[in-house]
């Protein structure tokens, strides 16, 4: 019976032991579940107020002061907010929230971030709040508006004559809310906050995670984090509310990464407060408290009038607003560095593409915290880098998208399939939000990448580029793709296209799109397109595709004018098109609307002199970016892509069907000029951009993402955890969901049947093969190694060759008898014997000159002998 | 008197048989010497010892160089060498790849390390570039592996019987034993692990931080083996700790692989050969005008430079692992 109680408490321990690792996976039950993860409920908000406000005069009373009556009103409304995605979140994640029901907005400003959200009527806040919103939890561990993250004191602090102040009058506010100095324990105010007798104060102060008090009335009170100028924007929206009632904003969370005072993480629980401003009830009526609003439902704020306080995100503290509050429940997943911190036995590091990098997010945890697995690693590097360091065994596996050379042996497993599309942040003119979807030719890719585009009047000056339009939503044929944007205003950062300065397959994808369009290449060869635009001449005839994109354009202003640009001599076009090293950087600009063109004009007068910078950030309603990005980047962070020219006239979106389509058209690498012995079944797939061009439904940015990894020389080990990862991957990894080990948004599952069918069954033969470790068959006799091939690091400076081939290509193997290449072999194994080199001349000549001098010497004397007998000299 | 007389009388040997009678020397004096006519026998010997003697002559001579002088060159080039890299390590600019400081590509011939096996007594500069011509200096770097003492697989090739012959002596090496290398950014010191001939496997790539340092050398077998190097020998050391790889040539030509030659050396070859016989003509003419001493002093100088260069200029013709 012991052993039974025994077993009983071993089993119960591990059950609970799991849980608490995979803890991140279950989600926490959401007020009314919506479909695939989503969150929504409904409440019925209601202001009390008075109407017809008016002084009135006791007639039995004439010495007394009048009195003021009002009739009482009531606004009440049904409001329904959702969240798409509440659960597994990472930071910087966006969650699209929508509402319907609410009070139109008024006074509507061009930015909604942070303060300046705060002139606007009836908007609905978003905030992010540290805690619970549960009562029955200890008083430090709920919500509260002192856990609520605002960027600037004005959003906490409000001080107002006393007659003015709107908040004391708050039907719902306690005698501690009507207070002269309110929110806050007087003595805690500090001594840089001055409190006048004559003005009412609401402080909201801030509780830092790590305990920390910020008073919060002042600059110098507020966190860290909310120092002016820092790289964050805020992500506290005041978003508007649409005629109908309907609205929607997408909203960043922040995990303790990027905001440490706030603190939220996968093990500190915090919550989306939504507010919906619908002004503060009233005790009394006449005076402020009681106003209704100076702007007309759905206007802009044109800053003639203040918005009216009562009606105004500025008193969401206020406990009429404060119980109006809808509380999402923000659930994050294990942060980055699990693995470092938790993982079990020393990490194997795979190396390879970025497009990996949201799936390493989901799948890392899923190997790392089981004991069952390796600690599996992803990192970013180049194709062709990661290949070589595969090869000489620096690294288990690369993953990566392309075949590359000198991969006998080596076998390419599918692991998943996404892509890239462009990325775009463009706002609808007149404030009327923000666009949806966009439509791009591989002409107008083409334009933006070769700099086609001057961007401003001084880049209209090099010559070649006067007659271009100045940048791309000026161009006719961007218009007649996308009718309805601004057509007036010109813009640099609207006349590039955000892209990397790396090498990656990608670029290689992306310019054999380019390639096999003929609008786009005729464009490139210099033929003017229908509306006279033409190419710059830097790029013209530019020899396609290539792995990493040029800036080739030199072309320096003289006398512009612009102190900075004179004072920093340079080239101009290529200081708009800044291109960044890898796509994360291109995505967080593009979430953060900010531009990488670095034309800004710094003057420093301490030191006198003219620097150059990045520009600032878009403000909202005039924004207009475009970026290179990765399709799970993009639904991460909420980017939205445009669709691509597949077919002409066919416009393909950077979805699921997108994708299947050009996965059923992707055709093995090399079928036809392949040689019999080479085993097929390790080869890629590679998708021919000619047969995306036949194509109504291919989305031309699809790229597969390959495991590749040797069939033979790997030790045992190596070779059983990369055949793990890739039935892991195959099976566990490739199903849909937000979960440790699941598929994230933007990769197509890889199943046995449909079109991905072949990648399934590739995947399946690799991993076969790489467990069995077999020599390849029946190599060709030429070649056995005479020393091993291996470089043992990557080459750093260029090479007396082109860069890149150096370390694995050897020449083929000597013609001449007497010598051999050593080290012609192409991949370096131990099974390799040495190969007889041996020479003739090597192992003849010395004796023969000895042995021939002396017979020759010994012919010469005796025949001089012979001589002088016969009596000759 | 009797010996003068021999003397006098070279055509008396004992035990010779000549058509002619034995001459009395007392009554006969030695007779003038017969000048040859065309269409003799002896016209044909004659030729015959010339001919035989300019080859004995060129044989010996280009024993006498690839053995002796050849060392001489080689020891001059070691000091040269050595003096120079000694100064680019002093100043920092002692090349780390196949680029040197300034980024050009290296130029073959130039110090890149120096090497030093105890067990063996040697202490030698390694060139970079392993033709027939740059291993004349010393051991030289196969360009497409890294520098000795660096990560991953090098090579470095050197002579075992000409020139100095450093290698000859490979060999004689045992596991364990230590070579030191000594390059740009430190030093490392391998541990040989084996001497690895025609049939013996080769040893896998190291990865990480370890190095291979694969010596080439060739040996012979049977009598004489010490001049027939025809079978080209290895020997591998690792290391555990090298120093990170510097750039690498991608692939280097024909004439630097293992036991290759060097066919470029025939233009030069030409015009020296054709400097000979210049000077031959020019000795023959001078030689009716002028005093054959002067002649010769003048000449001898002349003489053993162009061979010496031309049979420098033979020896990048022959395998450079000879």
């Amino acid at each position: 019976m012991r052993r039974g109680a025994v077993r009983a408490l071993v089993a119960l321990g591990l059950v609970a032991g799991s849980l608490t690792f995979f803890s991140a996976g279950t989600a926490t039950p959401a007020a009314v579940a919506a479909t695939g993860g989503g969150w929504s409920q409904t409440k019925k908000l209601t202001r009390d107020y008075y109407v017809n406000s008016r002084t009135v005069e006791d007639p039995a009373d004439p010495s007394a002061p009048p009195t003021v009556v009002g009739d009482q009103a009531s606004d009440s409304r049904t409001v329904t907010v959702r969240v798409d995605k509440h659960t597994d979140l990472q930071s910087r994640e966006r969650i699209h929230v929508t509402w319907s029901g609410a009070h139109p907005s008024g006074g509507r400003a061009a930015n909604p971030f942070g303060e300046k959200g705060l002139s606007q009527e009836y908007p609905v806040l978003l905030l992010e709040c540290r805690g619970v919103d549960d009562p029955s939890l200890p008083a430090a561990r709920q919500i509260r508006p002192s856990t609520c993250w605002t960027s600037t004191a004005a959003q906490r602090t409000l001080s107002q004559s006393a007659s003015v102040a709107s908040w004391v009058h708050d039907a719902a506010a306690s005698d501690a809310d009507r207070a002269h100095v309110s929110g806050i324990d007087p003595d805690k105010v500090p001594a840089d906050c001055p409190v006048a007798d004559s003005e009412t104060y609401h402080i909201t102060p801030f509780e830092g995670a790590d305990g920390k008090f910020y008073a919060g009335c002042n600059a110098n009170n507020m966190p860290p984090q909310a120092a002016a100028g820092t790289a964050d924007p805020p992500n506290e929206t005041a978003a508007f509310t649409a005629l109908d009632g309907t609205g929607s904003a997408d909203f960043e969370v922040r995990t303790s990464t990027e905001n440490e005072a706030l603190g939220c993480s996968h093990t500190v629980a915090c919550t989306l407060v939504v507010i919906p401003i619908m002004g503060i009830s009233c005790d009394a009526p006449g005076g402020f408290c009681n106003e209704t609003g100076n702007y007309l439902p759905g206007s802009t704020n044109d800053g003639s009038v203040g918005p009216a306080e009562a009606v105004s995100p500025a008193l969401w503290w206020s406990p009429s607003n404060w119980d109006n509050r809808f509380s999402v429940p923000l659930d994050f997943a294990q942060p980055p560095n699990t693995c470092s911190l938790l993982g079990q036995g020393d990490p194997v590091p795979f190396y390879g593409s970025e497009l990996m990098s949201q799936a390493a997010l989901q799948w890392a945890p899923a190997y790392c915290l089981n004991r069952s697995r390796f600690n599996w690693q992803a990192n970013s590097m180049p194709d062709e880098a990661a290949f070589t360091l595969m090869k000489t065994g620096g690294a288990a596996a690369a993953q990566i998208s392309g075949r590359q050379d000198g991969d006998r042996g080596i076998g390419y497993a599918p692991t998943a399939v996404t892509g890239w599309g462009i990325g775009f942040v463009v706002d609808k003119p007149g404030n009327a939000g923000e666009q949806q979807s966009l439509r791009l030719n591989a002409r107008l890719i083409a334009k933006l990448l070769t700099e086609s585009y001057p961007g401003s009047p001084t880049g209209a000056k090099r010559p070649g580029l006067g007659d271009n339009p100045l940048s791309i939503n000026l161009d006719p044929e961007f218009e007649a793709l996308n009718p309805g944007l601004d057509t007036d205003h010109f813009s640099e950062a609207a006349s590039t296209l955000l892209a990397l300065n790396t090498s990656a397959q990608l670029v290689v994808q992306l310019t054999s799109y380019l390639q096999t369009d003929p609008d786009a290449r005729a464009f490139l060869n210099g033929k003017a397109d229908p509306w006279g635009m033409t190419v710059n001449p830097a790029y013209k005839k530019i020899q396609l595709p290539v792995d990493t994109w040029p800036l080739l354009d030199t072309w320096f202003p003289q006398k512009t004018g612009n102190g900075c640009l004179d004072a920093n001599p340079g080239p101009y076009l290529p200081k708009i098109a800044a291109p960044v090293s890898n796509l994360r950087l291109i995505s967080i600009a593009l979430l953060l609307g900010w531009p990488n063109v670095n034309t800004l004009c710094d003057y420093d007068p301490s030191a006198n002199i003219y620097k150059i910078g990045r520009i600032a950030q878009q403000g909202i309603g005039q924004r207009f970016m475009l970026g290179i990005v990765s399709l799970s980047d993009a639904q991460r962070y909420g980017i939205r892509v445009a669709s691509l020219q597949a077919a002409k006239g066919a416009y393909v979106a950077g979805d699921n069907a997108g994708m299947r389509s050009a996965v059923g058209l992707m055709d093995r690498v090399g079928t036809s000029r392949t040689s019999k012995r080479e085993d097929l079944s390790l080869r890629p797939y590679d998708l021919d951009q000619a047969k995306v061009r036949r194509s109504r439904t291919a989305y031309p940015g699809t790229m597969a993402v390959y495991t590749a990894a040797k069939t033979y020389g790997l030790d045992k080990t190596t070779a059983r955890h990369v055949g793990q990862f890739i039935s892991v991957s195959l099976t566990e990894g490739q199903k849909p969901g937000r979960g440790n080990g699941q598929l994230p948004a933007g990769y197509l599952p890889i199943v046995d049947s449909g079109p991905t069918k072949k990648l399934y069954d590739a995947a399946l033969a690799v991993r076969r093969a790489v467990l069995a470790q077999k020599p390849p068959a029946a190599a060709t006799p030429t070649s056995p190694s005479t020393t091993p091939t291996s470089t043992g690091g990557t080459t750093t400076g260029p090479s007396t060759a082109a860069p890149g081939n150096a370390p694995t290509s050897a020449a083929p193997p000597g013609a001449a008898p007497a010598s051999r290449q050593p080290g012609s072999g192409s991949v370096a194994t131990a099974a390799a014997k040495t190969a007889p080199v041996s020479s003739s001349l090597g192992s003849g000549l010395l004796p023969l000159l000895l042995l021939g001098g002396l017979a020759a010497g010994l012919v010469a004397s005796v025949s001089r002998l012979l001589l002088r007998v016969r009596g000759v000299r | 008197m009797s010996a003068i007389a021999a003397l006098r009388r070279p055509g008396r040997r004992a035990g010779s048989r000549l058509r002619r009678p034995l001459r009395d020397p007392l009554r006969d004096p030695m007779p003038a010497a017969k000048p040859i006519r065309p269409g003799e026998v002896e016209e044909t010997i004659a030729v015959a010892s010339s001919a035989f003697t300019v080859i004995a002559v060129i044989c010996a001579w280009m024993l006498l160089q690839l053995l002796v002088l050849g060392g001489l060159s080689a020891q001059r080039s070691q000091d040269l060498l050595y003096g120079e890299f000694r100064k680019e390590l002093a100043a920092g600019t002692a090349p780390t790849g196949a680029l040197d400081y300034q980024g050009k590509p290296l130029e073959p011939g130039s110090p890149v390390a120096l090497l030093s096996i105890p067990q063996l007594d040697l202490e030698q500069v390694v060139v970079d570039g392993t033709a027939s011509g740059d291993l004349r200096a010393g051991p030289g770097h196969l360009r497409s592996t890294p520098l000795p003492g660096q990560a991953g697989v090098s090579v470095v090739m050197g002579r075992a019987s000409s020139y100095g012959a450093p290698f000859r002596d490979l060999d004689r090496l045992a596991p364990g034993d230590a070579i030191t290398v000594r390059n740009a950014e430190g030093e490392v010191t391998y541990q040989v692990r084996s001497v690895r001939r025609a049939g013996d496997p080769v040893p896998t790539a190291p990865t990480g931080s370890g190095g291979l340092l694969t010596l080439v050398s060739a040996e012979g077998s049977g009598a004489l083996s010490a001049l027939r190097p025809g079978q080209v020998l290895y020997v591998d050391a690792v290391t555990e700790k090298a120093l990170p790889a510097g750039p690498v040539a991608a692939a280097v030509p024909a004439s630097e692989r293992v036991m290759a030659r060097d066919t470029s050396a025939l233009p030069v070859l030409v015009l020296l050969l054709a400097g000979v016989l210049a000077l031959v003509l020019a000795v023959s003419t001078a030689r009716r005008r002028f005093p054959a001493p002067l002649v010769w002093v003048l000449a001898t100088p002349l003489a053993i430079a162009l061979a010496w260069s031309a049979t420098d200029e033979v020896a990048r013709l022959l395998p450079n692992l000879m």
